[in-house]
């Protein structure tokens, strides 16, 4: 019967259920790798990574994100695809992913190819598969564009690392922040046989480091690294938790992302949140998102961020305001003088404007206006600065009354992340009294 | 009286025009203004600049081997922005230049209104041209080339050329920019080249090959499927993807209500 349907099914039904199935993989990202075409093919990469579109819920499409198959021998109680849902089944064949990709990527729609699968018989044979594609698109097709595959946890090493000389990203799905969780809703998966593959990479990828250093043509292994993403809210883990576990992936493992995905219920199971009483949690994604930035390019620690005592971010607060407002010892600090790293951590300066703030100040002294010009939002930072020994205006350093301050500039939000149907009633809001 | 040189709206004229402020006038106050776009002002003197490879070429020498290539290119990419004061802005950046210490180091002088000027201009060309690196759409034409209409604000298609050129080699394409009326061609191993004027045959840009079809479909598909429903958020899909692109993106194209996606 299956059989049947596969052979009756046409192209763009499979692009459809397994596109729909590969949707709640959150990494998109396309960057990491530079390469130059080499002009006998077709492709190049950017190190920034390109984003060709954005689909209705406002994500980036760069890549042609699709499964291989989503016939699963695996029941994670959180998939659409576990092997107990009455789900169509299908799957492709390696040309018709090689065609999809080579046409898309032509008419400059896509990136690249992200290929993830479902395990069809055995971890090695669904492995053997995602290689069979990736061997087909580099050396038939000559395609030198981005290449992000799963490496399917239980695969043999040997598979992997065959397959990670041909892409540019690896990733394995550590799927929830902790050993337990993991125990209570994928039961065929231990955190064990997630973490052995990516110590795995991480190790091909330092010796493959060491080679390229050492002689001059050879193949590149996973040159973009290796990213891993985890449900949000499907477990009762703190943020503490949660950005515990991602610093220490980012340290132990050298990953270049972790992405979090807010739990979207698409199965009812005893052991999940239920699926009416629940709207994703958007707003805890992001903010997780804004502290996993923190970590990675602001020299934040994840124990600076939050506490026990704290152990979830503040809902009204961005991580970098609510940091602040509490070392409010460290502040104001002086533009023209203050060290990079300390510029880095006030609120309304990002790492680009931090650094055109250093290298303007060699030229001459900086104020107000010339910072507004470099992109500082002054309205979250004049309560942090000084410019030339002077605030922008005469301001108590009183927690209480930078904290309302700070609420009032309206953070810009993702729309439906805010999740707030009340909120605090002030004297002053929306009155039209200054 | 202040001297002011007027110039066509394109890199080698307002190179050209740069080139003469700088002989004559670069101790002293002068404007470059574009032919057209110039309003009248007392105590003023103008003259009108002819284009001129020869001028071009040795002003780009001078800023290249003056400031260095990191700011030839922001000047470059602020050259080609919609703000009539691009001219005079630069002049008055390559005035600044001179007087501090290093001068290839003049675009972190923020400080000075000028450069922050160029250098905003200078960011917003690049963005937009980005933005196109990212949203252009091709479409293969029955003799197999891939064709592409843009209408960008600034003149960015020097901008992305070297991008597609490296990316698809082995293709024959076309993106054709309608607002000012320039091609960009690429022919197979070929080096790019702009092609100034109308498109001279417009019917044959609409005779698309039988498999783009399919194609145009399938990726409209994919488009609709790959997006959560639970998470759909219109604001932010704006906001990344103004409606101003999506008029030549092909996954916005009106066909797909025919299609009933």
């Amino acid at each position: 019967m299956l059989k049947l349907m596969q052979t009756e099914m046409t192209l763009g039904e499979k692009l459809e259920i397994l596109s729909d199935a590969a949707k709640y993989d959150v990494s998109c990202t396309s960057g990491g790798t530079e390469r130059k075409g080499d002009g006998e093919g077709m492709g190049n990469c950017r190190k920034a990574g390109i984003c060709h579109s954005f689909s209705a819920d406002g994500r980036c499409i760069s890549l042609l994100k699709i499964l291989f198959t989503n016939e699963c021998i695996y029941d994670c109680k959180y998939c659409v695809n576990r092997s107990g849902n009455d789900v169509v089944r299908t799957s492709f064949t390696p040309e018709e992913v090689c065609t999809l990709t080579m046409e898309f990527y032509r008419r400059n729609y896509i990136e690249g190819l992200f290929l993830s699968s479902g395990v069809l018989k055995s971890p090695n044979y669904t492995m053997e598969l995602l290689y069979t594609v990736l061997y087909k698109l580099r050396h038939e097709h000559n395609f030198q564009g981005y290449i992000h595959v799963k490496a399917i946890p239980g695969a043999d090493s040997r598979l992997i690392q065959m397959t990670g000389y041909l892409a540019d990203r690896m990733s394995v799905n550590i799927e929830l922040p902790t050993a337990e969780s993991l125990r209570l809703l994928a039961p065929h998966k231990t955190r064990k046989n997630i973490l052995a593959p990516m110590r795995f990479v991480q190790q091909m990828s330092a010796e493959n480091q060491y080679e390229i250093q050492t002689y001059r043509h050879v193949p590149k292994f996973v040159p973009a690294g290796q990213s891993t993403q985890m449900i949000i809210g499907a477990t009762p883990e703190s943020d503490y938790q949660i950005l515990h576990v991602a610093e220490s992936l980012y340290k132990k493992f050298d990953l270049k992302r972790v992405f979090y995905s807010a739990f979207i219920p698409v199965n009812e199971d005893k052991n999940l949140p239920s699926v009416k009483e629940q709207r994703p949690p958007l707003l805890r994604e992001h903010r997780l998102y804004q502290a996993d930035w923190l970590l990675r390019y602001y020299h934040f620690e994840a124990g600076e961020l939050l506490d026990e005592e704290n152990p979830n971010f503040n809902a009204y607060l961005d991580p970098k305001c609510f940091w602040a407002l509490r070392h409010l010892e460290e502040f104001p600090i002086e533009i023209n003088y203050a060290a990079y790293d300390m510029l880095l951590r006030v609120p309304g300066i990002g790492y680009k404007s931090a650094s055109r703030i250093v290298k303007a100040r060699r030229m001459g002294m900086l104020d107000f206006e010339d910072l507004k010009k470099m992109g500082v939002v002054l309205k979250r930072a004049l309560y942090f600065i000084t410019c030339k020994g002077k605030m922008m205006y005469p301001i108590r350093m009183d927690e209480d009354y930078i904290t309302r301050n700070l609420l009032n500039t309206k953070e810009k939000l993702p729309e439906g992340a805010d999740g707030m149907s009340f909120r605090q009633l002030s004297l002053f809001d929306d009155m039209g009294i200054e | 009286m202040k001297q002011i040189y007027i110039c066509e709206d394109t890199i080698t004229g307002i190179y050209s025009a740069l080139h003469d402020a700088w002989k004559e006038c670069r101790d002293t106050q002068a404007g470059v203004e574009l032919r057209g776009r110039t309003q009248r002002q007392l105590f003023c003197e103008y003259r009108i600049v002819e284009e001129s490879e020869e001028k071009a070429l040795r002003l780009e020498r001078m800023i290249k081997h003056h400031l260095g290539y990191n700011a030839y290119w922001e000047i470059y990419h602020a050259l080609l922005s919609t703000d009539d004061r691009k001219g005079t802005v630069v002049f008055e950046v390559l005035q600044e230049a001179r007087k501090i210490r290093q001068s290839e180091k003049i675009m972190e002088h923020l400080g000075c209104p000028a450069v922050a000027d160029v250098f905003s201009m200078s960011r917003s060309v690049s963005n937009e041209a980005h933005r196109y690196e990212e949203f252009i759409r091709f479409r293969e034409l029955e003799n197999g080339i891939l064709f592409s209409e843009i209408t960008p604000k600034a003149q960015i298609l020097t901008c992305v050329a070297d991008h597609f050129e490296d990316r698809f080699p082995l293709e024959n394409w076309i993106i054709y920019d309608k607002t000012h009326k320039v091609c960009l061609v690429h022919g197979v191993r070929k080096r790019w080249r702009l092609v100034w004027g109308e498109l001279f045959n417009e019917r044959a840009a609409e005779n698309i090959s039988e498999e783009e079809r399919k194609y145009e479909f399938l990726w409209k598909r994919f488009f609709h499927s790959v997006s959560i429903k639970e998470r759909e958020n219109p604001k932010c899909q704006q906001a990344h993807l103004p409606f101003r692109y999506r008029g030549e993106m092909t996954e916005f194209s009106c066909a797909e209500d025919k299609i009933g996606l």
